[in-house]
């Protein structure tokens, strides 16, 4: 087993982000004032929406990138060979 | 669907889309001429699919014709509330981090196939092994009925009825038989990547045109501030909750989804695996989203339809972009061309499945474990032929009682889930909790939706769920596991 070795499951912190995320992409917490405001023909709660959308694509990619890393070595190792 | 400008260009579309699949099932047939004699190889595309491929047919798992067709007419009917369904799709990719790394990984040390041998290897219980697999297959079974039906009605639609349902159905499904059957996951695969680009460019075809013609999203939100503001406004609690049953119920639920389950051990390396994944968070935004802004423009283009009219909208918003100049109408064809091909890229999708859970785990581990993998091969195969000639019956005399049992999918295949998932990680977990709380998540998620009953606006699929998880925790708590069994158990989900 090599030391680079990374598996998404073992990093509490990656799950406390996605927690975190996920009630960021639930529309529980809007105060009934933004009911009214727009931007762009959009109501605002909907754009912070899809802000958060995009903030959870980004950490999703984040982490596949970085915290992921079980066969990879190995199969590059035998690639080369 | 019923499209006013569709007629001969739309027979000639399907009639070049079909021959196009053909091509491709023979080109994977001259090229790998091996594949019928190996499970990996006719399953699997020899575990060798590469990122983009890899990409699409993992895009194919997800979005369907009815992505394309379904979804405008929710938007429609629901307003802003049903942007929830960019999020749910991300939810999906969440949900394989939970556990596709380390099920690539022991994919690959024991060579699985399906997701059914998972259970096999991890429990060695004959009774988890077979319940799980009769489930996968019941709800792939109806899913396929489901597309199958929607193939029938497409093919109809866009020739403006020149081509009957019954002929549609029966034209598609010869095709995708042949070339499964010539190719295996390979055709599947590649085809899977013809009808993902079809669909894309349909949908942004559309949006182009519904903005151009009808005006974009701003004058649209300005009717609904005039005439249904409860469209525009921030969900109230009950919605609220049900937000967040679907992204959890999506989020899981396609994630385990057999055949979407395959396409991870049909991955060429980890790093494939991983840069398709990463793509796929990011699609929801140019799928979904794309759609979603769809059915908010028609509010405003075709105001005040019934619910059943609003089903429409999809092909009255595609007839009257068509008709404005030669582009959009051959774009519009394309469309749903692609609506139609992503339609028979999920069927074919999951017939593959069907057929390999067949194969390899009810005939090829009790009925007949010494047959060669040739016949294995056959036998699934030909099983895979049977069901769906079945399923053509159903779709065209549908029983007139006990319909619902046809409806069972999502509900049913997520009660996998407990057990294939905290079984990769928890090696204290009891094949007896397993199996029980399987088959209890099962029966009341059934009654739930056979009944039609509804518990604080949550999804049955989840209710089962949660009792099924409650079961498998609770009970492996108690039982005991023998020491043998446990080390076992850790030197099978060691990576």
């Amino acid at each position: 087993m090599n030391k680079q070795r990374k598996e998404p499951i073992n990093y509490p912190k990656i799950w406390i982000a996605f927690g975190i995320l996920l009630a960021l992409i639930t529309p529980w917490y809007f105060p009934g004032s933004f009911d009214d405001i727009f931007i762009f023909g959009l109501p605002l709660w909907a754009i912070i929406i899809i802000i958060a959308s995009l903030m959870l694509s980004a950490t999703l990619s984040y982490v596949i990138k970085h915290f992921w890393m079980i066969e990879e070595e190995k199969e590059e190792i035998k690639g080369k060979e | 669907m019923d499209l006013a400008f569709s007629g001969w260009p739309g027979i000639i579309i399907l009639a070049v889309y079909g021959a196009l699949m053909l091509g491709v099932g023979l080109f994977t047939y001259l090229r790998n001429r091996n594949i019928h004699e190996s499970l990996d190889e006719y399953y699997l595309g020899g575990r060798g699919l590469g990122v983009t491929v890899l990409f699409f047919t993992f895009f194919a798992t997800q979005y369907s014709g009815n992505t394309v067709v379904g979804y405008p007419p929710s938007a429609y009917r629901q307003g802003f509330e049903y942007l929830v369904s960019v999020p749910f799709f991300i939810m999906i990719i969440m949900a394989y981090l939970l556990f596709a790394p380390r099920l690539y990984s022991i994919g690959k040390k024991y060579k699985l196939v399906t997701p059914a041998q998972w259970f096999e290897k991890r429990y060695k219980s004959k009774a988890i092994t077979i319940l799980a697999s009769l489930l996968m297959l019941y709800g792939l079974g109806n899913y396929l009925l489901e597309q199958l039906v929607a193939i029938g009605q497409g093919v109809s639609g866009l020739t403006g009825g020149t081509i009957p349902y019954q002929l549609g159905v029966i034209f598609f499904v010869i095709i995708m038989l042949i070339y499964g059957w010539l190719g295996g996951m390979r055709s599947v695969a590649y085809t899977d990547t013809i009808q993902g680009f079809a669909l894309l460019f349909g949908v942004f075809m559309l949006l182009i045109g519904s903005i151009i013609y009808f005006g974009g999203v701003p004058t649209s939100t300005d009717y609904m501030q005039a005439y249904s503001p409860e469209k525009l406004g921030i969900p109230d609690a009950p919605g609220v909750r049900n937000w967040l049953s679907l992204l959890l119920l999506i989020g899981i639920g396609a994630a385990v989804y057999p055949h979407a389950i395959q396409r991870i051990f049909s991955a060429k390396s980890e790093k494939t695996l991983k840069r398709s994944f990463s793509r796929m968070a990011w699609m929801p935004f140019a799928t979904a989203g794309v759609v979603f802004l769809i059915g908010i423009i028609g509010i405003n283009a075709f105001p005040g339809l019934s619910t059943g009219e609003s089903e429409q909208l999809v092909g009255m918003m595609a007839s009257s972009i068509a008709s404005q100049n030669m582009i959009f109408y051959w774009a519009m064809i394309l469309l749903f061309g692609g609506v139609i091909a992503a339609i028979v890229s999920t069927a074919d999708s999951i017939l593959l499945t069907f057929q390999s859970i067949i194969s390899n785990d009810l005939y090829g581990n009790y009925i007949n474990p010494d047959a060669s993998e040739r016949k294995k091969l056959l036998v699934g195969k030909l099983i895979g032929v049977v069901a769906v000639g079945i399923l053509i019956l159903i779709a065209w005399f549908p029983p007139a009682t006990l319909y619902q049992i046809f409806v069972l999918k999502f509900e049913l295949l997520i009660q996998i889930s407990p057990g294939f998932i905290i079984g990769l990680y928890w090696n204290r977990l009891h094949p007896k909790a397993v199996f029980a709380g399987m088959l209890a998540g099962t029966i009341v998620a059934s009654v739930m939706t056979i009944f039609d009953l509804s518990l604080l606006n949550i999804a049955s699929g989840l209710w089962g769920l949660l009792l099924n998880l409650i079961i498998c925790v609770i009970g492996s708590l108690m039982m005991s596991v023998s020491e043998k069994e446990e080390s076992e158990s850790e030197q099978v989900i060691s990576v």
